[in-house]
């Protein structure tokens, strides 16, 4: 069988149940695609970057600067959905390109550090400003504008197969190039200064502003902010753990890893559910037990799996990127 | 009245504080060369132990604090020999990745086993105080930073004098020169992560009897740390202090002078790492950063 | 008589490039001998190799008998192999003290430390009034006499020197080797690399020429300058691999 053809059918299916869930889906199927695609969106943005070399540990601060942009906007200018959408893009490419500006050719630690301190200053913004954001007790979504449970839950399937469009094309594209020898030249080039700027800015702009529209459209799906919400420890690490457990690096990596992540996420909600910190304990478990064991995620694992049992059947070998897309 | 010499009063004890809390990190960056995400958990475990002592058996947190440094060492040496040991030479990411999740574990261990709720130890000296002209000084902070300058000074005492300290250094400046020395450096990592860990256990069991205790608590400190340790240069003691110091003048100010200050001075962390970043001294990042 | 140290047929590189293709090689105690070879022919793999810096990917290193493939480099300092390594690598921000003490970090050599800065001191006056400097600070001739005082505070029963006049004006060159001249004395066995064919066999009993990984002659000194094989080896005429060859005026430095 052409493991081309699987993968194909493979995202055909994921966009269907992305695009029509929303319109056939029971109540419980709606709200697990809800999650999954707000997820999927955050994942492939946290992998753009990763496939920079740039490694986000406060990918809240996007999240929760998308969320509050929208909430800004429409409670304040009544700006109707589908443009507070359009802000809280705009927002996060200027917060990604700011963090880029920030960290020039320094090289992958401290924008890790840069993202984790932005996120932690947001919050403490969002806490502190609280005529501008109604402050630690946070913000109600003004009804006026609200376009329907149906068009929220749409938005985010749209959003996530438009994030995974751009991943696609960007991988396509020369920056694919860019990107790996960035990564690979961690250690050396970029001693010497040659950290391509440009690039870096795109990608954490591209990335930034994606991660933010899933903040807000969150946002129009929950109908209330608080800094703690906005800027949770929980959508950093979930945005991370999903592309890691998937595959990181990869196109379908971070997809599979955020179905992965939402369903673990529900089942130790459910199962572990009356302790208090399980869940989050089972995903710094699976953070650490997949960068020493399954560095390149479940992807990866399958890759290896497959690569083994047709070399074992001694059919065609199968390189191991195949499935790639 | 004239706030200045109280607010450089709490500033100067907040500042001894801020290094006992950033000096275990910047020795761990400094030697092992990876950055411990997992280095507010360790701060956060120690003013557990320090609490729980205190509250069961009536230990009090400056006698349970040697046994709590011991534990702080071997928990340290144990982290170092289970996880990062395997990722010394893979890709920053995984470093970094590895840290943060052993980070996120333990921090979730801690809330299923005690809870989220707020907790704090209550020795007599923790709220008793005296006046010194107009200056009030609180016994608990005081003590806080008699601790950690003996704590700091022990340091640069086994760094300098000590063999292994010497060791130790060499390792940090020039891994293959050390090795060519004799020096075994795997041995020498495990035992500055081990040290760098007991010295977060260490600011943990003080800060027990200052602020209050959450599995929360070691987030917003690891931040704090970070700032503080690329503000002085990584890896670097004296940077160190000196970045403890600007920390907590520039927060100790912006709470005593700002509307809503006590608020704001939260962010002042963030606010100097994009400083920094933005300034970009690299003569005072120092060399060690670039590996 | 075993040789105290003797590699046969040592292949070793980094990653997938393999740097020593075939080197054999030996050293008694007592000898003073020599690894000449142009840039980038396999004279500091080879040091890396003895020292255990770099593992062999196969053949052997025998020291005093022994296989030595299972020594982590550490230990082998106890052993009493010492190296002062290609670039001086002496620690910036320590002063000469530290540096030597350092030196003297093994167990064997803790033992025997006073002695040692004794006799350190007594061989480089220079860092004797220097002791309180910080190492960084001062300059290229100063560091390589620290380097080589570093290695010596280790007991060495073989001084590996790598390149000691790597960087260095011409007079002070000579200081160094005379210095070499003067530990020789001492009874040591001493395997130096260098570049500069002149100065190595002014004081080397024999000497190796390295040529892109193997050994392309031995002998004696007196054999290998009155054979052509130095100057073929040095110029690549033999193995044509295109590496830069050192410049003539190297050559007919006299």
């Amino acid at each position: 069988m052409n493991m081309r053809y699987v993968s194909v059918s493979l995202w055909v299916a994921g966009l269907l149940l992305a695009l029509l869930t929303p319109v056939f889906g029971s109540p419980t199927m709606v709200d697990i695609t809800f999650r999954t695609c707000s997820l999927v969106v955050l994942a492939v943005s946290w992998n753009l970057m990763a496939s920079a070399g740039l490694i986000s540990l406060g990918h809240s601060a996007f999240f929760g600067l998308g969320g509050y942009a929208a909430i800004l906007a429409t409670n304040s200018a009544g700006t109707p959905f589908w443009l507070s959408l359009l802000g809280s893009l705009v927002a996060g490419a200027i917060l990604g390109l700011g963090l880029a500006l920030i960290t020039g050719k320094m090289r992958g630690i401290y924008f890790a550090i840069t993202t984790l301190a932005v996120s932690e200053g947001l919050r403490v913004i969002a806490v502190m400003l609280p005529d501008l954001t109604g402050g630690a007790k946070g913000a109600y979504l003004a009804p006026d504008n609200f376009p329907g449970a149906f068009t929220v839950n749409m938005a985010m399937g749209i959003a996530a197969v438009g994030t995974c469009l751009i991943a696609w094309a960007i991988s396509r594209s020369r920056y694919h190039f860019a990107f790996r020898a960035m990564r690979a030249n961690e250690g050396a080039s970029q001693m010497l200064g040659i950290y391509p700027l440009k690039y870096r800015a795109a990608i954490t702009a591209i990335s930034g502003s994606v991660a933010s529209l899933a903040g807000a459209v969150e946002v129009w799906h929950g109908g209330y902010i608080d800094p703690a919400l906005a800027f949770d420890l929980h959508i950093t690490i979930t945005s991370q753990i999903a592309p890691i457990l998937g595959g990181i690096y990869t196109l379908s990596g971070p997809v599979l890893g955020a179905v992965a992540t939402t369903l673990i996420g529900d089942a130790t909600r459910i199962g572990l559910g009356h302790i208090e910190g399980a869940s989050l304990l089972v995903f710094g478990l699976i953070l650490v037990g997949c960068v020493l064991y399954l560095p390149q995620g479940i992807r990866g694992g399958i890759a290896q799996f497959l690569d083994r049992r047709s070399k074992r059947s001694a059919s065609t070998p199968m390189p191991a990127d195949a499935g790639q897309r | 009245m004239d706030l200045i010499p109280q607010a450089f009063s709490d500033a100067v004890l907040l500042a001894g504080l801020y290094t006992l809390m950033a000096v275990g990190l910047s020795l761990g960056f400094g030697v092992v060369r990876i950055i411990n995400f997992a280095h507010g958990e360790m701060i956060m475990l120690g003013a557990y132990g320090a609490f729980w002592l205190f509250t069961l058996f009536g230990v009090d947190p400056l006698i349970s604090l040697p046994a709590l440094i011991v534990v702080g060492y071997v928990v340290g040496w144990l982290l170092f020999k289970g996880f990062i040991a395997k990722v010394l030479d893979a890709p920053h990411i995984n470093q970094i990745l590895l840290t943060f999740g052993l980070g996120l574990a333990i921090q979730h261990i801690a809330i299923i086993l005690w809870t989220g709720n707020a907790r704090s130890a209550t020795p007599v000296y923790a709220t008793s105080s005296f006046l010194i002209g107009d200056v009030l000084v609180v016994h608990g902070r005081l003590v806080a930073f008699a601790v950690a300058v003996v704590m700091v000074a022990a340091l640069i005492a086994w760094l300098r004098w000590s063999e292994t300290g010497l060791a130790t250094r060499a390792v940090a400046e020039n891994r293959a020169a050390a090795t060519l020395m004799g020096v075994d450096v795997r041995r020498i990592y495990a035992l500055s992560f081990g040290v760098s860990c007991a010295l977060g256990v260490a600011t943990g069991v003080v800060v027990s009897f200052i602020l209050t205790i959450t599995p929360f608590m070691g987030f917003p400190m690891l931040v704090k740390a970070i700032a503080i340790v690329i503000l002085g240069g990584l890896g670097s003691i004296p940077g160190t202090v000196i970045g403890a110091l600007v920390l907590a003048f520039a927060e100790t100010f912006a709470s005593y002078y700002l509307p809503e200050g006590s608020g704001w001075a939260e962010g002042i962390a963030f606010v100097l790492i994009i400083g920094i970043l933005i300034l970009r001294p690299r003569g005072i990042l120092g060399e060690a950063v670039e590996t | 008589m075993t040789p105290l140290l003797e590699l046969s047929n040592v292949r070793a590189g980094y990653g997938h490039s393999l740097v020593l293709q075939d080197i054999s090689m030996s050293l008694h105690e007592g000898e003073i001998v020599c690894l000449l070879g142009a840039n980038g022919a396999g004279k500091t793999t080879t040091t890396r190799v003895i020292s255990g810096l770099l593992a062999a990917g196969s053949g052997e290193v025998r020291f005093a008998g022994n296989n030595i493939a299972a020594v982590p480099a550490h230990r082998r300092v106890d052993l009493g192999i010492c190296l002062a390594p290609e670039g001086r690598q002496v620690f910036p921000n320590f002063t000469v003290h530290q540096n030597l003490l350092i030196g003297s970090y093994s167990k064997t050599a803790r033992q025997r430390r006073a002695e040692k800065f004794e006799q350190v001191y007594g061989l480089f006056p220079r860092l004797a009034e220097r002791r309180a400097q910080k190492a960084g600070l001062m300059s290229g001739g100063e560091q390589q006499m620290l380097a080589i005082g570093r290695a010596l505070m280790g007991c060495p029963r073989v001084l590996i020197l790598d390149e000691p006049s790597l960087g260095l004006a011409p007079k002070i060159i000579i200081d160094v080797y005379e210095t070499v001249a003067a530990i020789a004395k001492l009874g040591l066995s001493i395997l130096f690399v260098e570049q500069n064919v002149q100065a190595a066999l002014m004081i080397a009993h024999r000497g190796y020429v390295i040529a892109n990984g193997r050994i392309a002659a031995s002998g004696t000194t007196a054999e290998l300058q009155s054979t052509s094989l130095v100057q073929e080896a040095f110029l690549g005429t033999k193995t044509g691999t295109g590496r830069a060859p050192p410049g003539p005026a190297r050559l007919s430095a006299h």
